[in-house]
Formats: C-alpha cells, structure tokens, sequence
C-alpha cells in the first residue's frame, strides 16, 4: 500500500466529545462518495508532519450505508509518538489529509446466531459501524461499553439513540464492572463475541470465553497497538541495499518508508501481518510486539512485523 | 484429497476427546456406540469432571437399515458416568433430540458423532443451523458408507444409495452419484449420466457399502 493509492479528504466538522476524545468528519474535497466499507473497518491517515509522516489507523465509526462523510473518534495519547497529538493539536474544519482505502479486520461473522459486542473507552469506535448494521436486521446483539466516567463516555447518547436497551454503559467510577463471567457463561449456542480496548480488557474476555469453553471461532478481537517507543537501533536493507537508522520514537516500517522502501501494510497495528518481514541476519534479539506471529515464529528469529516490532541488535539485514 | 479430487467430498476421522469444552453432546447410531465409549473413555482421562456435564443420546438400530450390528448397551455409557444417556430407536429420533438439545444449549458445547455417512452429514447439517463451527462438531463414521443424492436436476433426495449410478427417486433419471457434496443440503450430487446418449449407461456397481 504506497500512498499513492491513498484517497484524498478534508475535515469538514471536529468535535470535542470528551476530554480526550476528538470526533472527525472527513469528505472527499468534490463531496463525491467514499468507498464503501462494512463495520469493524478502518483507515489509514496519513500525517504529515514537519520533520516526519505518521499512518494510523483508526476505526470507521459512521453508518456503512452513508458515504458521503467518514467519521472517525481520535484518542489523546498520553505517551504519544506524535500521530494523536498531530491529530488533535494541527487538524482543523479544512486541513486536507490522505487516507488509505478502508480494511476490515474486525468483521461481523453474518453466521452468527447472536453478537455479544463488548467494548472498553476509545475501543467502542468499530462498533459504532456495526450497530448500524445490526439494527435493522432480525439477529439480536447486545453491547457492553466499560468506560471510566460518564464525561469520557463518548457516543453514550448516540448508542442509546441507536440501539436502545441493547446498549448498556459500564460506569467505572461507579464501580459496576462488566460481569463478563456472568455474559459468557450463558450465550445461547451460535453466539459470537467481539471485544476491542484495553489490552486487558481483551485477554480478560479471550480467557472468560475459554474457561466457558467457547471455541476460538466464536472469539473476536481487535487492538491496534501504537509502535512502543525503544532504543535506536540500524537495520540493513538487502534488496534496497541501504542502511536504515531506527529511531527512538520510530517504529521500523516507518524508518523504512522514511527511506524511500516501500512495504505494503494494511493495519500498521500489528494485527494483519501484511508488512511481515523475513529476517536474513541477526546478531542480537528480536523485540516482537504484535497480535500476528505465533510463539514459535517469534521465537525463530526468522521474521519480524516491522509496523510495530523492533530489534535491540549489533546487526540486522531485512528482506527488504 | 480424496481419489476424485474433489474437495467438498467430507473427511472424517477418528473422535478425539476435547476438554478444552464445557459440556458435551455424544451422538450415536449401532456401530457409532463403540466409537462414543472411546471418546468417554479419553475424556474421562483429560478431564474427569467433565462427564457429569455430558449427555448421549444413542440409537442401537439405525431405523430403516438392518444388520447394521456391532451395537453397544446403554448401559454401557452410564457406566462410563456420564450425567444422561438416552436410548432411541431410529436415526430420525436421535436427530430429533439432538436439534431440541441444541436449541436449548448455550456456548461452550462439544458435540461428537458417530454413525453411519448419512448420520453424520444429518447431524453436521442441523449444527450449521446453530452455527456451530468446525471446533465444535466432530464426526467418526461408524457402518455404512450409503449416500443421501441430490438430484440437481428434480431436487429431490435419494436415501440410502450404495450404488454408483442410481434411478433418482424424484424424476426418474439415472444419475451418476458424485463426491461433490453439499454440507448444507447433507447430501452428494447427482447428475444425469446418459443425458448425451439416451440409455447409454456405465455399468451399475456397489460403490457405497
């Protein structure tokens, strides 16, 4: 995926919805209709910045059906690279951006007799997208949305709007957690669960489901993670023949790209596997921190998910 | 790969117990019982307290087919310690059961069956409706290899086909029974084999004991 394939967008709305949160409404500059896309996708934005570009991918949080706009909700990093910041601070009704084509990474599996929805703060974006599909249809959904207080409840109004009692909003400063024992325990047969947040959130619910016995097909999650900040490090390009320098606050794909060497990606979250990078030589450790690769392939010191995994190494040549 | 080549064409293998579920369902028709006391009997080394949370449901006759033989009691499952076994005596009531146990089920269920081909491509049909998904239903073929045939000229469905080619019991045509086989429909393909030259027919052998 270059940028050339990318879609160009202003901002034409931007919306504080909560202390942290900002809302974005994007359209094509001739307000002619964006590609289509199901709930769960997201898109790539690509930032450019003074000293360097930022790709994030944030969740597609409009209606499916109404092309017109893209909606995304941006989440201010504490500890952030840069992109968040980039995005709430630089970002105006005007700025021109580019967004790559929408993925889907989190779909709805339409096989399914029920969907258990469970989300955790800015986690509820993807979701957004798939209440709308799930509300005119005859397959019944439930969604639980944890979230620290009701100021940083952001879409509190609108899910209530859209999808009624089937919503129900997890106050933690109120301190009923989700019982999520009490929600797996009990899904009728043909039920699908999805959950996106926090980290934890995520392996609490994947190991609620397992203890339940629930098969992995039935189990559906989605974290994008931001590239974690390291040590610098150098990479060597062999096909490209070219030494990189890795930045602190870099992830690897993006010191690549700043090079000039194209590597396709789809997520840049470390949940696709799209950039997966095969690993020619290496003195030193892999630092693996995707969703992607098995144990055992991290373990093997053969590849690498350069979106947001690095290396603490005195040499590292890349099949790139 | 089966010899045709065609991939729709089911592959069963022996039951394996999984203990990673919650509750289990055991199915079985005559030979199948065998195979169901097998997978108790490793589940029952996997994990021990899982059998007061298994049931099976068991038909010691497989209805329209006779000799099926090689049955088992069911006795033989209460001794194993499971919560409920219940006996049955055709396919079609074992069937039955299974749909009521799936409606009323939630997450979390292993289902396991054990039978004749027909049996199991019954069983597996019904799970599709629950959606449940190739980590949750497993099938051993126990007796005959007899196929249900669609026919896709008429629709209709031919039982208990052990022949390669067969006079479809809808329209009447001769079809030459494929391994293109439809998991939804539980049923392998049928399709006219004299179409070009009337009359014109391979030989008939026994194909599917």
């Amino acid at each position: 995926m270059t940028d050339g394939q990318t879609i160009t967008v202003d901002v034409i709305a931007v919306e504080q919805i909560t202390p942290l949160v900002k809302h974005f409404t994007l359209a094509r500059p001739d307000r002619g209709n964006l590609p289509g896309f199901s709930g769960g996708s997201h898109v790539v934005v690509v930032m450019r910045g003074e000293a360097r570009v930022f790709r994030n991918p944030y969740s597609l949080l409009g209606p499916p059906h109404a092309l017109d706009t893209y909606q995304i909700a941006v989440r201010r990093m504490e500890e952030s690279r840069g992109g968040s910041q980039f995005m709430h601070e630089r970002l105006r009704v005007g700025s021109r951006l580019e967004i790559a084509h929408p993925v889907n990474l989190f779909a709805l599996d339409k096989r399914a007799r029920k969907h258990l929805l469970i989300a955790g703060g800015i986690g509820i974006t993807p979701f957004m997208a798939q209440i709308e599909e799930l509300r005119g249809g005859n397959v019944p959904f439930e969604l639980h949305y944890a979230v620290r207080s009701r100021e940083h409840a952001a879409f509190a109004a609108r899910l209530h709007e859209r999808a009624g009692e089937r919503v129900r909003i997890y106050y933690d400063d109120a301190g009923a957690p989700i019982d999520h024992d009490g929600l797996l325990a009990a899904q009728p047969l043909g039920t699908h669960v999805y959950v996106c947040g926090p980290a934890g959130m995520i392996s609490r619910v994947t190991e609620v489901a397992r203890r339940w016995g629930w098969p992995d097909s039935h189990v559906h999650w989605e974290q994008f993670s931001a590239p974690p900040v390291g040590d610098a490090f150098e990479v060597y390009l062999a096909r490209a023949e070219r030494r990189v320098q890795v930045l602190a606050d870099q992830s690897l794909l993006e010191a690549v790209e700043a090079a000039g060497v194209d590597v396709p990606y789809l997520c840049r979250g470390g949940v696709c596997g799209f950039c997966q990078t095969r690993v020619l030589e290496l003195d030193g450790e892999l630092l693996h921190n995707d969703h992607y690769l098995s144990d055992a392939e991290k373990s093997s010191r053969k590849t690498i998910m350069p979106c947001v995994s690095r290396a603490r190494c005195r040499n590292l040549v890349l099949d790139l | 790969m089966t010899l045709s080549g065609i991939k729709s064409k089911p592959v069963y293998a022996p039951l394996r117990a999984d203990p990673a579920g919650r509750r289990h369902l055991l199915l079985g028709v005559a030979p199948g019982g065998e195979a169901l006391l097998t997978v108790l009997d490793e589940l029952r080394g996997l994990a021990p307290e899982a059998l007061t949370r298994t049931q099976v449901l068991y038909a010691a006759e497989h209805g329209s087919a006779q000799g099926s033989g090689g049955t088992v009691s069911l006795a033989s499952f209460a001794a194993v310690g499971v919560a409920e076994a219940r006996g049955f005596d055709s396919t079609g009531e074992v069937l039955a059961a299974y749909r009521d146990v799936l409606a009323s089920s939630v997450m979390g269920l292993r289902v396991y069956v054990a039978g004749p081909e027909s049996f199991l491509g019954l069983a597996i049909q019904t799970a599709l409706e629950f959606n449940l998904n190739r980590d949750e239903i497993r099938a051993q073929v126990a007796g005959s290899l007899a196929r249900r045939v669609r026919c896709v000229h008429c629709r209709a469905t031919t039982e208990d086909v052990r022949t390669n080619i067969v006079a479809c019991g809808g329209c009447g045509r001769w079809l030459f029974v494929r391994d293109h086989y439809s998991r939804r429909l539980a049923a392998y393909m049928g399709v006219m084999v004299d179409a070009e030259l009337p009359g014109e027919r391979p030989q008939i052998h026994e194909a599917f004991p």
